[in-house]
């Protein structure tokens, strides 16, 4: 006779080959293989996010954000930004989503060319990080 | 002259490995024989970490789709459909958070005759979908590494030194994991 332990043992193994048994044979598989096909052709792995939008991208969006929003209050404030004031810029840049940082990467596109400060032809966006860090330094000064 | 066929319709069967570089080449077809072999086992497994019968076909399209894309980061150190088996898991989980939905779904009614012997008397059977039914939900109730180190092994049939370096653990850490969840299993049948 079986002890209770083995019993359940035995319970437990042979259930555990049998879950999900029914709704693994339910499934269409050419048709899933099928919609995967379409959806790696609608949407290829390189296509699903824009270059501008990778992380390292976005990184360096935010610094160079920072960094020209702080020279404008600098420049602005005539040379007497207080100290916090970066620190409000850099706290409300992480609140900001994909969108809303393209449209301040615009503004500021479009005040630094009225401060005919000198960038390459194309937006931030089309900058490498040799262009960004040479717009860096010229607001640096 | 012959042309030159693609890999997934000339080499039959392939090695997963192969047509994971024939699809790395653009080769549509090799990913649609990899789903082929592997979207049953797939289905099967998500279906006893508790995703909802409804869902499931999604479920696993999303799975392939994050595995292809991920798929350089594959480096051979287990199966392929044990890593996928990995990423079924950490969608399910996604999709639990997105829907907000509890921890334990209940299987299907069709399911629960799935679960149940098919042979034997109409009473051992009722007791046996009984029995595994409360299994199902005792597997759902597991936290996630029990869970997934369980159904690896009882129900895949894997070993641990593949579960191990598809979970990125140890194997003694493996077989602890399966101790705990088995006894807690156990312990729900009784």
């Amino acid at each position: 006779m079986k002890d209770d332990a083995t019993f359940h043992d035995a319970k437990v193994h042979d259930g555990a080959r049998r879950l999900g048994l029914a709704a693994g044979e339910r499934l269409d598989v050419e048709r899933v293989a099928a919609a995967v096909v379409e959806r790696l052709r609608d949407a290829p792995a390189g296509a699903t996010r824009p270059a501008w939008m990778q992380p390292a991208w976005l990184r360096i969006a935010a610094a160079v954000v920072v960094l020209v929003g702080g020279g404008l209050v600098w420049r602005q404030s005539g040379n007497s930004v207080p100290a916090h004031g970066a620190h409000f810029v850099t706290d409300d840049l992480t609140d900001l989503s994909a969108d809303q940082l393209r449209d301040v990467l615009s503004t500021l596109d479009e005040t630094l060319n009225q401060d005919s400060t000198t960038l390459p032809d194309g937006d931030l966006e089309d900058l490498d990080a040799q262009q960004l860090q040479a717009v860096l330094r010229s607001l640096e000064g | 002259m012959a042309q030159p066929q693609s890999l997934a319709a000339t080499i039959s069967p392939a090695p997963d490995s192969a047509l994971i570089v024939a699809w790395q080449r653009g080769e549509e077809q090799a990913a649609a024989e990899l789903v082929r072999r592997h979207a049953r086992a797939l289905a099967r497994f998500l279906a006893g970490a508790g995703a909802p019968e409804a869902d499931l076909e999604d479920l696993v399209q999303d799975t392939f789709i994050r595995a292809f894309r991920a798929v350089d980061r594959f480096r051979g150190q287990c199966q392929f459909r044990t890593w996928l088996l990995t990423i079924g898991g950490n969608v399910l989980k996604d999709h639990g958070r997105r829907a907000a939905r509890h921890k334990v779904v209940p299987l299907s009614d069709a399911d629960a005759q799935g679960l149940a012997a098919r042979d034997g008397d109409p009473h051992e059977r009722a007791e046996a979908g009984e029995a595994e039914a409360r299994l199902a939900a005792g597997v759902g109730e597991l936290p996630r590494l029990q869970r997934e180190v369980f159904l690896l092994r009882a129900q895949q049939g894997l070993e641990y030194d593949e579960i191990a370096a598809a979970l990125d653990t140890t194997e003694g850490a493996a077989r602890v994991h399966y101790h705990h969840a088995v006894k807690r299993l156990k312990e729900r049948l009784q």
